[in-house]
């Protein structure tokens, strides 16, 4: 048996899948390709997959990452990739598959871009908006938490958790790369971010599309 | 229509995969290069319609056409269709995203009454005038068929033209006759003319209908060369039948989200308030090796985990023996799980038990429909309740805690007593338990009895009964409760008033169009959904247009009272229905087909006999 993983792009109409049907998408996908993949031997045995970064609904990502158990060590790396996008639907596509090196864990960091429309001000006021907001000394949200058994909401400075990359216009939108923390230690969704950046100016028209460019690990190489 | 325009509106809606496409298997065209463009409109929400196999056959079948690109249409749940509304966008197809109203062809599919109100905001929302006599052009041309086609009076303001029976060689025919009066640049109403001489089609501007003073259907009078009857079309020869070699796969979990494969069409049994056992007779079966290659094709091009073969009464099928041998070979192999919906108590056997956990094991439920074999031979179900527990003995053995048992309430010439053992019959299943050796270990036993409102249905002989007015149904139900002692047993019943709405629709007339109209217009859709329906505005709708519910409801009808629907034709005689209306009454049963031919009329449809 060998543990191998799959590195695909999610776009386009595949941004609406939720990460509980991506699941289910993926284990027909890998029915349909005939791949020698290990089911589970429980009670209700199925193919035995695991995502390293659940995507929020919506995104689109360049860096999903899948694992997947083989039961023929010697099938080709290359195949896999092949028969899955030929069975794959038109919007998620195999970029490569390759042996696994880290654990999902060794993930600490992602890169996205984000476009942002501004439905009232010109593309340049709202650039200097964004940045002005990024330069606070701290952003503080409300975040949803468990104290034991209760549920209770929890104010955290989101700002030391990421970094603004760039910040520049693109035609009548604004283009942000953004740099935050990922992974189980700890993880920012820049959503949050954008709420607050709303709450902050008033809760101006705003629309917004984010892409997950790649998955960093602590030294700041590619999560492989 | 782009995408990205429904980006921000798609992110506040609930479960936005209901409205972007793109799944596997969903077919793209170039649309300037089809004849037709062909919308197939299912007028409840995606992940209903998504499990429908009726359009799933149709889709594939008007694609394999070069000249016709079909695609889908789901009703927008609420909150869509408000944000649709409030941006301006139309109603669109999940292939191409473009609205309605650019559609040659408008198909509807009638699954059950209370989707009416649905097909009237589909067609407002994309654009498309509601009326048949506002849409003057060739170009929306509004169809529907589906089993509510049968009696479709209703409807009959808003939709062109009615398809009776099955689909897959009519659609064919009327797609050939579209396309030609399409390039002949012909009117609508020389296209419906010609459209009436298929057999199995009905139009119904070409029909007039008078009525009597006591607010019955006087006559109904064809006009402009159509037929004075309309006969339904079926599949001769059901093993050489058109079948899609696969299905669309959903993203988002469907109600049915599955590969099923349909193995035999109509039904033997003929119990007498099963309108579907009426029509779609006469009973036609696949050979084993067409069901087995077409599992295995939809298995391999899908990706599904689990194959059902479905029919009326699957365990009805005459080889099923040689049929699970085969096909479970395969399905074993490749970890995919069989269902067998719709198994009669009668012939549910250990070795079907066996095969239907091997593996996964879902649940069991068994269909009794009444409480006292009196009740069941009015309804000619033919079982005894030596049945109905030699199959909850095996179930108990074969390592089940918990059945499920289907009833109904509200059947003619139904008693206190017949209610009542509904619960006693639920008690016996729950003393059988504890006297089974093998039962599970240390496992509480669940019994759960699931109560549903009997709705009189056109061409069953019930369809003469009268339905019970609501307050006889809430007794009923009172008496039920009642009578429910043991925790072992659930109790579910639906507590709604759209059963009546239900009735009314099944046996109405086309008086109702304007009833359907005005509730349309009050803001009533999604009435089969208990949040959504509004009881107080489709009364109002009633009584604006004068008409009363408990005329079509809960009245009984002669024997020589011209149903709205006598001009239609399903191949079970009148004469048959009321035979069966007589016996009904005297609790006598009838055999199946198979054992002895009762004389409905069906065997005409495959020349002469059933069964070889």
């Amino acid at each position: 048996m060998i543990d191998i993983r799959v590195f695909y792009h999610k776009t386009g109409r595949a941004r609406y899948i939720s990460h509980l049907d991506m699941m289910r998408c993926m284990q027909r996908a890998i029915v349909r390709a005939k791949l020698p993949v290990w089911y589970t031997e429980g009670f209700n045995p199925h193919i035995y997959l695991t995502f390293a970064l659940p995507l929020s609904l919506g995104y689109e990502s360049k860096s999903e990452v899948m694992d997947l158990r083989l039961i023929d060590e010697e099938f080709s790396l290359d195949e896999v990739t092949t028969r899955l996008n030929q069975t794959l639907p038109p919007d998620i596509r195999v970029v490569s598959t390759a042996k696994i090196v880290h654990k999902p864990q060794a993930i600490t960091h992602a890169i996205y871009t984000i476009r942002l429309f501004a439905g009232t001000c010109s593309a340049e006021e709202l650039r200097s908006r964004f940045c002005a907001f990024m330069d606070s000394e701290q952003i503080l949200v409300e975040k949803r938490a468990k104290q034991g058994r209760r549920k209770i909401t929890k104010q955290i400075d989101i700002r030391p958790m990421c970094a603004l990359l760039s910040c520049e216009t693109a035609e009548d939108a604004v283009l942000l790369t953004l740099k935050t923390e990922a992974g189980i230690q700890s993880n920012l969704n820049p959503s949050l971010l954008l709420d607050a950046f709303l709450q902050a100016n008033d809760q101006m028209p705003l629309r917004w599309q984010i892409c997950r460019e790649s998955l960093l690990m602590a030294d700041g190489t590619s999560f492989c | 229509m782009q995408l990205q325009q429904l980006d921000h509106i798609l992110m506040r809606v609930q479960k936005p995969s209901r409205y972007t496409g793109g799944e596997l298997n969903s077919v793209m065209k170039d649309k300037n290069a089809v004849s037709i463009r062909f919308a197939f409109c299912f007028p409840d929400t995606y992940e209903i319609g998504m499990s429908h196999l009726g359009m799933k056959i149709l889709y594939s079948l008007l694609n394999h056409r070069e000249d016709t690109w079909c695609e889908r249409v789901f009703a927008p749940w609420v909150d869509f269709e408000e944000a649709l509304q409030q941006e301006n966008i139309p109603l669109y197809a999940l292939e191409s995203l473009d609205p309605l109203s650019d559609f040659d062809v408008i198909g509807f599919t009638l699954q059950y009454e209370l989707s009416y109100t649905n097909i009237l905001n589909m067609l407002k929302l994309g654009g498309v005038p509601v009326l048949a006599k506002d849409r003057p052009s060739l170009k929306n041309l509004v169809v529907a068929g589906g089993p509510c086609a049968c009696n479709p009076e209703p409807l009959v303001d808003f939709v062109d033209l009615f398809m009776l029976g099955e689909g897959e060689e009519l659609m064919n025919e009327l797609m050939d006759l579209y396309r030609a009066s399409k390039e002949a640049n012909e009117s609508k109403a020389a296209f419906l003319q010609k459209a009436s001489q298929l057999e199995g089609i009905y139009v119904p501007s070409l029909y007039d209908v008078t009525y009597n003073e006591d607010g019955t259907v006087a006559q109904i009078t064809a006009k402009d060369g159509a037929p004075k009857t309309v006969k339904k079309r079926i599949i001769r020869d059901f093993d050489k039948v058109f079948y899609p070699e696969n299905f669309i796969v959903p993203f988002m979990g469907t109600v049915h989200d599955r590969a099923v494969v349909e193995v035999l069409r109509g039904c033997i049994r003929g119990c007498r308030f099963c309108q579907a056992g009426f029509l779609y007779r006469p009973l036609r079966e696949k050979k084993p090796g067409t069901i087995c290659a077409e599992c295995r094709d939809l298995c391999e091009s899908t990706g599904y985990e689990e194959v059902s073969l479905s029919s009326l009464s699957t365990s009805d099928y005459s080889d099923m023996e040689s049929l699970l041998t085969e096909l479970f070979d395969y399905t074993q192999t490749r970890h995919i799980n069989m269902t067998l919906p719709s198994l009669r108590i009668d012939n549910f056997s250990e070795e079907l038990l066996e095969k239907i956990k091997a593996v996964r094991k879902s649940g069991l439920t068994f269909a009794p429909e009444a409480g006292t074999q009196r009740m069941r031979d009015v309804i000619n179900k033919n079982i005894s309740e030596e049945d109905v527990m030699h199959s909850c003995r095996l179930a108990f053995e074969g390592g089940y805690s918990s059945v499920k048992l289907y009833f109904m309430i509200g059947l003619p010439t139904e008693t206190e007593e017949d209610i009542r053992g509904i619960v006693e019959l639920a008690q016996r299943v729950v003393d059988l338990y504890y006297h089974t050796e093998n039962r599970p270990k240390g496992q509480s036993v669940n019994v759960t009895v699931s109560v549903s409102t009997f709705v009189p249905k056109p061409f069953t002989p019930f369809q003469y009964e009268p339905q019970d007015t609501f307050a006889q149904i809430e007794e009923k139900h009172r008496i039920l409760r009642d009578a429910v002692t043991s925790k072992k047993i659930s109790l579910k019943y639906h507590h709604s008033d759209a059963s009546v709405l239900e009735a009314v629709f099944a046996r109405g007339d086309r008086r109702l169009s304007q009833v359907i109209y005005k509730a349309f217009q009050k803001g009533c859709t999604f009435d089969g959904w208990d949040d959504q329906f509004h009881y107080d505005r489709w009364m109002e709708a009633f009584k604006e247009c004068g008409l009363d519910p408990a005329f079509y409801a809960n009245r009984r009808r002669s024997f020589d009272e011209v149903l709205p629907w006598s001009h239609l034709d399903y191949c079970v005689s009148e004469a048959f229905l009321q035979r069966e209306n007589k016996k009904a009454h005297e609790a006598s049963v009838t055999k199946n087909c198979r054992m002895q031919c009762a004389g409905c009329g069906a065997n005409t449809l495959v020349g002469g006999k059933c069964f070889d």
